[in-house]
């Protein structure tokens, strides 16, 4: 059990965002968090986190309880994420945005950093080494001088995978990766996010779009906040609470 | 970036060779026969370069402050007292000057570094008010308005040794800004300016690195604190007032916030243009004025941005990397 | 006792003041977020109009203030217009435009008229006695002017279509313009009207305190204090904040040094911004 979540509830005011919120991810698993739009899904994936302190509720990863701990201190156990809006370092070139993504492993020192130190010559010259390996892996080497903004949105959101991906993590959260992308660009994501499970990371992906289900091992569907049904793939697409939170919306919009 | 491409190696090595000459021609100007009052008025440039510099690497991590010339006060009203009226040698009274600021700096960074943006500049502001009001209420010790004269001097009256400590002080900090600025330090930095939430996300304790942030750049502030104290020898509420951080501010902003030569121009500017032109005398104003109106206007990434502005303006056609609708993400790099 | 008169007087006139001047302020940053770090420069320039009309040209004093008013209102159309919307969104160059701006009246009211602190006549002379009290007719009329011109501005704001204009615009501004709300003339509006009650205040002040070209550096900081300490969006919150301030600069330098008064100011305004950075009655600040 790489990730396990207890009870997991957020209060904001009166309104109950999260309600008792339960899940485990195996470690090498990729498990798929789906829902309908608003029924919680970031704010399960802030909580755990670190970027909203959860009412009450444990969040264990790795055995160490975590609830409530900076976003900062998670990266640090082993936690990568990516951002639904706004994922980038928009004034840096893509290139930089990984480079800079290195900052945990290797570990530079601040005066190792100023005195120009070998170890910090060699961290650094890892970092880039291994910064081309993943544009190459996410398909944006040929982008890697441009500057983050003007990448077309596929390519924004490729970069934040690449970015989370630098941190070296055990686990790989990915908050609606797919969002805004064209068939070519959904085929592709997913494509790395098989490679990157088979070189033994665990993902965790919120996805508003069903089609992430061709890769997932685990579902866990989620409508108001509380957990309305989990399983493997068959079972989630033929449970029908979850049928009924999809085409209710649907019906309402 | 540390260990770059080529073409970032060689702008380097061509800034520093730059850089190289402007200091030995500077270096070799006394020698060459520079009057006193110009060289009193460069004495002067270089003090208030290194604040400007210290202002804008602040700014690399996001914070922008009207108040540094609170910290300047700190580290020079430190080092004049002790020297002043403890007799102690500048020698030793300057270093203790520049680490008190560092530790009033880090002291009062751990609060105000809780707010962002706008909130953190009046925050700003209002310290170095605070400072000042400080300066009054202590003022039988710091002389309040009139503030303290006759402060020990680093070397006699001769203005040649002063001349050159401060150009050596000025390419130490210079050099210790573009060393941070230009490693992980500087990017770590600047990740954290752009954006909190990606920052955290990957281990960046961004709170603390502001901490520092602002430390660092308030100690060099102190530096040149300090060494204004043992050169001007007196010290007024004048000197280090709400208008002096304003005049910091707007030297890095003229010069350019997003480029390591911007403050060094700005000050130059907004110092030497009115200096030369002081025979307008109480018309001197409109010409500081004319010059801020002319960089807002046509200048908007600063006098250090005008390479960039004119590149940008004759460029042959727009470098804009075209990706045709049919290429999707899918398709992989030949 | 005839202390805590003089302080509450003077705590009630100035407290007028700010709100006035915070108001105008306010008013500015809360629409399209015009940082008019020159509205201290604005209010001397009125109260040196006012001067040069009266004094210098010989003009009836009333007369002298309202073409003041008016002037300088006006001028806030061009401000607005050149100094400020081409800056929109970029603080930091409106704090650099706003300071050329600030240089060039300063030296301008220095050049014409002389950087000597000078007294501007009072409108009403005299002094009122009502009972065993004894107050300058000239404060009197300064808070009564005030409180009518902020009943006027609070009328302006809640009922008036202008002011629900701005109100839309100080909430969403995107929102105000696809509604078709013309968000520069708004701004131009709340624009004209700070610069107008900024004219008044500095010519009021002139007359109770003293006027030179720095006066306005001062009243800048305290309009900034007020603002912090109240937040936007509350013109009540304003009322409130400016009366607090008021009366602490009154009555803090009579019960302690007047520099340990300010350091007590400042730190409560920091200690605002640090930990209720919306201030004490408004709903955001910046």
């Amino acid at each position: 059990m790489l990730l396990d979540i207890t009870s997991l509830t957020k209060n904001f005011g009166g309104l109950v965002a999260v309600n008792q919120f339960c899940m485990s991810v195996s470690e090498g698993q990729i498990v798929g968090l789906i829902g309908p739009n608003g029924a919680g899904k970031t704010t399960v994936f802030n909580l755990i986190t670190g970027v909203i302190r959860p009412t009450s509720g444990k969040v264990e990863f790795d055995g160490k309880d975590v609830t409530g701990k900076r976003p900062h201190t998670l990266a640090s156990y082993g936690i990568g994420r990516t951002f639904q809006l706004t994922p980038l370092f928009t004034e840096f070139t893509t290139l930089e945005n990984v480079v800079a993504s290195y900052y945990l492993h290797p570990r530079s020192s601040f005066w190792g950093a100023f005195f120009n130190t070998p170890t910090y010559r060699h961290n650094e010259a890892f970092a880039l080494e291994q910064s081309l390996k993943i544009l190459d892996l996410v398909g944006l080497s040929k982008v890697k001088d441009e500057l983050a903004r003007n990448l077309p949105h596929g390519y924004q959101k490729m970069l934040g995978i690449a970015r989370a991906l630098a941190v070296q993590p055990r686990l790989l959260m990915l908050d609606e990766p797919l969002g805004g992308m064209n068939m070519d660009e959904i085929a592709f994501t997913m494509d790395v996010m098989a490679k990157v499970r088979r070189q033994g990371m665990t993902i965790l992906v919120i996805e508003h779009n069903m089609q992430i289900l061709d890769l997932c091992d685990h579902v866990v569907a989620i409508n108001f906040g509380q957990k309305i049904g989990e399983g493997t793939v068959e079972e989630v697409r033929n449970n029908p609470d979850v049928i009924k939170a999809y085409l209710g919306e649907q019906n309402v919009a | 970036m540390p260990i770059g491409s080529s073409p970032k190696q060689r702008k380097r090595i061509t800034s520093i060779v730059f850089y190289a000459t402007i200091i030995i021609f500077l270096a070799l100007l006394p020698q060459l026969g520079l009057p006193v009052y110009p060289m009193h008025t460069l004495i002067g440039v270089f003090i208030w370069i290194i604040v400007a510099s210290s202002l804008r690497l602040l700014d690399l991590s996001g914070q922008g402050s009207i108040g540094h010339a609170a910290f300047m006060a700190i580290g020079a009203y430190t080092s004049g007292i002790l020297a002043k009226f403890l007799g102690w040698s500048p020698w030793i009274t300057m270093p203790i000057g520049v680490l008190a600021t560092g530790v009033i700096a880090f002291l009062v960074a751990i609060p105000f570094t809780r707010v962002r943006g706008i909130y953190f500049t009046m925050v700003s502001l209002f310290f170095g008010i605070g400072v000042l009001a400080v300066n009054q209420v202590f003022s039988k010790f710091t002389g309040g308005y009139s503030g303290i004269g006759s402060i020990p001097m680093l070397f006699g009256y001769n203005k040649t040794p002063y001349y050159y400590f401060c150009l050596a002080l000025l390419v130490i900090c210079l050099s210790i800004i573009y060393r941070m600025e230009h490693s992980r330090i500087g990017l770590t930095w600047k990740a954290v300016a752009q954006s909190h939430a990606v920052a955290s996300s990957i281990g960046i304790n961004e709170a603390w690195q502001r901490i520092l942030c602002l430390g660092v750049s308030c100690c060099i502030a102190g530096i040149a604190g300090v060494a204004y104290a043992h050169y001007y020898s007196l010290l007024t509420q004048e000197t280090f007032s709400f208008n002096t951080s304003i005049n910091v501010f707007v030297y890095m902003t003229v010069g350019g916030p997003r480029y390591f030569a911007g403050p060094i121009l700005g000050t130059a500017a907004l110092i030497l243009i009115p200096e030369q032109l002081r025979s307008l005398r109480e018309y001197v104003p409109f010409i500081f004025a004319g010059i801020l109106l002319i960089v807002l206007f046509l200048m908007p990434q600063g006098l250090a941005g005008l390479p960039d502005q004119f590149r940008q303006r004759f460029a042959r056609s727009p470098k804009v990397k075209s990706l045709p609708a049919e290429e999707g993400v899918s398709k992989r790099a030949p | 006792m005839d202390t805590l008169i003089t302080c509450s007087v003077n705590g009630l006139v100035l407290s007028a003041i700010y709100i006035l001047v915070a108001l105008g302020f306010s008013l500015q940053l809360s629409i399209m977020g015009i940082f008019n770090f020159a509205h201290g420069a604005i209010y001397m320039v009125g109260a040196y109009v006012t001067y040069g009309l009266s004094v210098g040209l010989g003009l009836n004093p009333w007369v002298s203030l309202l073409l003041s008013v008016i002037l300088v209102g006006a001028f806030g159309l061009f401000v607005e217009r050149f100094c400020f919307r081409p800056f929109q969104s970029q603080i930091t160059r409106m704090i650099v435009m706003a300071i050329a701006l600030i240089l060039i009246l300063q030296t301008a009211v220095e050049v014409t008229l002389g950087g000597v602190t000078r007294a501007l006549p009072a409108f009403v002379p005299g002094i009122l006695r009502v009972g065993f009290i004894s107050v300058d007719a000239e404060r009197i009329f300064t808070f009564c002017i005030g409180a009518v011109l902020m009943a006027s501005m609070t009328y302006l704001i809640q009922k008036t279509k202008i002011g629900q204009q701005m109100l839309a615009v100080a909430q969403d501004a995107e929102g105000a313009a696809l509604q078709g709300i013309d968000t520069h003339r708004t701004a131009a509006t709340a624009t004209v009207i700070a610069c107008a009650t900024a004219a008044l205040s500095g010519s009021l002040m002139a007359t109770i305190f003293s006027m030179n070209p720095f006066m306005g550096d001062n009243i800048l900081l305290k309009a900034i204090q007020v603002t912090i300490l109240s937040g936007i969006g509350s013109i009540g919150g304003i009322l409130a904040g400016g009366l607090i301030m008021g009366l602490l600069n009154a009555f803090l330098p009579v019960l302690t040094e007047a520099s340990i008064g300010e350091l007590i100011t400042i730190l409560i305004v920091i200690l605002i911004l640090l930990i209720r950075p919306k201030g004490l009655f408004g709903y955001e600040l910046f």
